[in-house]
Parts: C-alpha cells; structure tokens; sequence
C-alpha cells in the first residue's frame, strides 16, 4: 500500500515541475527521436519508392541508364505477370514453407523439451546451460561452414553412422537432391534450437510454483499440471518465441548458403537465394525489384493482422 | 519440487546428448583448424577425431600468405577481412546505439516518436534480400560500396531496432527518482539525461551494445552483396577460400571460422542475463 501513495505522490511532484518548462521536454523528445526517425526514413519510405519505379522497368544495372532513366525500359506490369508465372519462384516459396514447418516446430519441441528439464535447479545447471546456448552465438556462415564438413561424404557424420552400422557408409548429403534439404534443416535445427530453449525456459520459470503445488495436492500427474497450468501461463511466451522464429527461418540464408550454395540444382533454393541468385547473376534487377515488393505486400498483411491479433490478445487480462 | 532418483537419472542422460549434439559441430571445427593437412584432408576411414599432430600451421597459412606444407599462397591474408569486419560491427554498433539509446530515452520519457516501436519491427521483419536492390543503388549512388563505412552504416540501421527496444525497456524499468530530484534542483532536461541517466545506465548500455555487437558481427549476406575486394568481411573472405588445385581449404577454412566464432560466444555468454530480453524486443525478461 505503502509503495502506491509513493508512487502518486512522485507522479504529482512530476506534475509540479512541468509548468516550469512546458515543452522543454517535448522539444528534447522530439531531437532524441530525429536520428532514429531519419534512418527509418532513410532506408524505408525512399527505397520503396525506388523500388516501386524499378518495378514496372525491364531496368538493370548492365542497361547503360541510371536507375532514374527507368522509365525508358517501362515494361507496364510484365514483371508482375511474369512472377505469377515463375514456377522457380513458386518452388523456392514451396521449399521455404517446407523448411519452416519442419524446422520451427521442432526447435519448439526440442527447445520446450530441454526447458522443462531445466525448470528447477540441479546440480550443473548453469554451466550446462551456458554451454547449450552456445550455438545460436555461432556466426551463421560459420555454422553453415561446419555443417559443410561435417556433412561431406567421407566426413563426420558418415563416420558415425558407419560406426554404428559396422559397414563404411558413404552418403553425399549435400550433393543429393533428396538429402541437401535435410542436411540444412538439421544445420537450422542445432543452430536455433538454443533460442527457443532459452525463451522457453524464462517462461517456464515464471510459472507460479503455488498453483502447481496446488494442482499436485489436487491430484493432478505431471501431464495434467503441465496442460492446465503450465502451457496457458505461457501462451504469450510461445506466441513470441513462435512468431520470431518463423519470421527469422523465413529469412533463411547465410547456412544454408554455404552449405548448398541452394543447390545441388534448385533441391535447397529458398526464397532468400532464389532472390540473390537472380540479382548477382541474372542481374535483371526491375524483376527482383517486383519480386521483392511481393514479398514485402504480403508480409505487411500478415503483420498488420498478427499485430491487431496480439493487441486483441493484451486487452484480455491474463 | 523434489525430483525421483529414475527422473534425475533421465535428466542427466537427456542432457548429456543434448551436449553431445551441441559440442560435436563445434568441436570438429576446433579440430580441424589445428590439423596438418593430412590429417584434415583425410576422409572416410583415415578420418582423425583428433589431431595427432597438432599444429598453427592453419593460422600461419591465413595470416602470413602461406606455409611450407602447402603449396598454394594466399594472394590476401585475413588480416584485412579481419579489420573490415572489426571496423564495420563496430562502428554499425555505434551508429544503432547512439541513435537507438537517444530516441528509446525521448519515448520513454517525452513520448515522442510514437510511431518508432512498431516502425522498427516492422524492419525487422522484412528479408534484408527484399529492400537490398536500392540499397545497392543508393550504396553505389553514395560511393559506399565497399567500403567498411558503407557496411557500418547498414549495419547500424539493420540493428537499430535491437538497440532501440532493448534500451528502451532498460528505461522504463529505471526509477525515475533521482532524475526528478536532478530536475528540481535546476537541472536542464539534457543534462539529467546525459550527466545522469547515461551514466547510471552504465551496465545496461554495455550489456546492449555487446547484444548489437554480435549482430552485427554475425553478417553474411549484406556484406556478400556489398563489398566486393578491398573490404570483405570474414565470412565472405572464407568462401574464396578454396582453390581449383587444393579444393577446399578445410584446414584454413576452420581456423579463420574459429577466429569468427570466438568472440561472438564468449560476449554471449557474458550477457546471458538479457539474452532474452533483447531476442524478443524486451517483450521477455529474465
């Protein structure tokens, strides 16, 4: 109680010294925020534009014209029309897909897994934690370097499996078509498993030990707790972790890169390389320009509505 | 809760593998970089967990053009990669805080910039593939291309959101007491940010900027599509690391990835506390 009428009578001595400088402080608040505002501007509201005039050009930087003079090579809305077409570009989003439902549910399993083992204290927690963290530290071109060995025919992981199977085992993970997507997955996997843990368990332990305790009084086994109790509490936390973990895998490039270089073929080409490979060597930069406003659109929607979804969600009291 | 002597013994075992998962990748790397090369160009059954002979002649080859075990030579060392990526991590981190931490004071304070939070969100949730097609022009149009101040200041941008909402959850938690009483005292509003604020808020901006940091430090594709020759970073500067007479570099490969690796892990590591706090823009604290 105490601790409330401090609160208020702070808030009213705030009020007091307002009136001596009525916008000092708004006139601060709003140079504070300039910088900020400026590179949001700088890197958002012009290159959309330029990217919107791209858009509808044949325009690319081997033409002889400025990216100004795109207007000569105006195509109307052929980049469009073409994009509605590319089954490359309908594939690399169907292998993308593909990636995201394999790899984002299982992080989350894995990651929920492992927190629930570490929800209370046992002799080595923090160190063994600490160590499990480590892979998402892990430079991602330098984890798709090392999923690159491991992965070669007459490498590591071949090696195991020969161990166990007593017969010399010999897959070229990479360079076959069906088993490059898995070998990247499982880069993404141990890569990022980390992450979900780590989210996961701060929930986990926020999780009020009284009402388990209750619930095990009741009767209830580990399982009951864990449904009625536990995954409610923490709805929220496995909204969050979820939505960042599908937004970065969407993004999904620097291991798989290295590893595949998206290939062998188009087996591993993601949204990301698919992009890449058509603007460094295509180089018909118009249509990236189109391709990349698509995604763009798309991904607005879906923030648009998951915001109002999760602004609908808070004014719920927990 | 008190656990049962089965579930004790599940939970070490589960976590034993979990390690062996975690540490085999990385271990393998470390093994490699100190490897003579015919050791880490063995394959199937001569394969070597461990290097029997033990070497730096991997760190020699990356950093002193070649060594005598090899015979190809280096035409770059990586040393300069490793300044390009040193210079732009570090300077993007000082762009992304400095504007990060003055516009998250002028919210959490003053109100301004309503528009920012979800503003910076939002770029974050866009691919960098999507929005690099003018960022190449305009990089070009500005004579940033590779350069490492080009890199900072894309850098800078793309993490700003991080820096942002990190020290912006850092402020509204801080009690505001002291900043008041420095008010009423006299003190003008900038001057309690910076002779106060700023300095009490210490550890916070340095737990932010080591988070901005390996971020930055983390980049692939941005310096894959904006520097080219001069200014490489690290990872870009590893891929050309392979040559049509040895193949691929395994040896040298590892060594400049552990290069790489290590100081990302040991700030993580240092900062576990607001891991959390900053993956989920302070939606999460631990």
């Amino acid at each position: 109680m105490s601790a409330v009428t401090a609160t208020v009578s702070e808030d009213k001595m705030g009020a007091r010294t307002k009136p001596a400088a009525p916008d000092e402080g708004a006139r601060l608040g709003f140079r504070l925020t300039l910088p900020a505002q400026i590179l949001v501007l700088f890197i958002s509201a012009f290159p959309l534009l330029m990217q919107l005039y791209i858009s509808v050009t044949d325009w690319s930087p081997l033409s002889g014209v400025g990216w100004w003079n795109a207007w000569e090579m105006w195509n109307s809305f052929a980049n469009y029309t073409d994009l509605a077409a590319d089954t490359r570009f309908w594939s690399a989003l169907q292998r993308t897909a593909i990636v995201m439902l394999v790899c984002v549910p299982a992080e989350f399993l894995l990651g929920l897994a492992l927190a629930t083992l570490f929800a209370d204290d046992f002799p080595g927690k923090r160190i063994f934690y600490s160590i499990l963290l480590m892979p998402m530290m892990v430079v991602p071109a330098v984890a798709g370097y090392m999923f690159f060995m491991l992965f070669q025919s007459g490498g590591p992981v071949n090696d195991i499996l020969s161990r166990i199977v007593g017969t010399p085992i010999t897959i070229a993970w990479l360079s076959d078509p069906n088993l490059s997507l898995i070998a990247v997955m499982v880069a993404d996997i141990w890569q990022w498993t980390p992450l979900m843990f780590l989210i996961l368990l701060a929930g986990l332990v926020g999780v009020p030990e009284d009402q388990m305790k209750a619930a095990t009084l009741l009767g209830a086994n580990a399982w009951q707790r864990f449904v009625t109790i536990v995954l409610p509490k923490m709805k929220t936390i496995i909204i969050i972790a979820l939505a960042i973990r599908v937004i970065e895998n969407f993004k999904i490039f620097d291991t798989l890169y290295i590893m595949t270089g998206g290939g062998p073929g188009v087996a591993t080409e993601t949204i990301s390389v698919y992009i890449y490979k058509v603007t460094t060597q295509d180089l018909i930069w118009g249509y990236v320009a189109a391709i990349a406003l698509a995604i763009l659109i798309v991904l607005s929607v879906v923030a648009v509505y998951a915001m109002k979804h999760m602004a609908k969600a808070r004014e719920v009291p927990a | 809760m008190k656990r049962s002597v089965p579930f004790e013994i599940f939970r070490y075992a589960a976590i034993l593998a979990a390690m062996a998962v975690t540490l085999v990748p990385i271990l393998w790397m470390v093994s490699m970089a100190f490897k003579p090369i015919g050791e880490w160009s063995a394959t199937g059954a001569d394969l070597t967990w461990w290097p029997k002979q033990p070497t730096l002649s991997n760190f020699q080859f990356v950093f002193g053009h070649s060594t005598n075990e090899l015979i190809v030579a280096l035409d770059h060392t990586a040393v300069k990669p490793i300044l390009s990526s040193l210079l732009s991590a570090v300077f993007g981190t000082v762009i992304a805080m400095s504007a990060g931490t003055a516009a998250a004071y002028g919210l959490s304070r003053f109100g301004s910039g309503q528009n920012l939070p979800l503003a910076l969100i939002q770029l974050r949730l866009f691919p960098p593939m999507a929005v690099m097609i003018p960022v190449m022009i305009m990089w070009a149009f500005l004579n940033l291309n590779d350069t490492w101040w080009g890199l900072a200041l894309i850098y800078g941008i793309v993490t700003l959101p991080f820096a942002f909402w990190l020290m912006k959850t850092f402020f509204d938690d801080m009690p505001r007491e002291i900043e008041e009483a420095a008010l009423v005292e006299g003190c003008s509003r900038l001057r309690v940010f910076t002779r106060i604020t700023l300095p009490m808020m210490r550890a916070p901006l340095a737990s932010a900027a080591l988070f901005v940091f390996i971020l930055n430090w983390s980049d692939y594709l941005i310096a894959l599509l904006l520097t080219t020759r001069e200014w490489v970073t690290i990872p870009v500067y590893m891929a050309s690391l392979s040559s049509s007479m040895t193949g691929q570099l395994y040896g040298a490969k590892a060594a400049l990835g552990l290069i790489a690796a290590v100081p990302p892990v040991i700030m993580g590591i240092a900062i576990q506390r607001h891991l959390v706090r900053g993956l989920t823009f302070g939606a999460l604290k631990q």
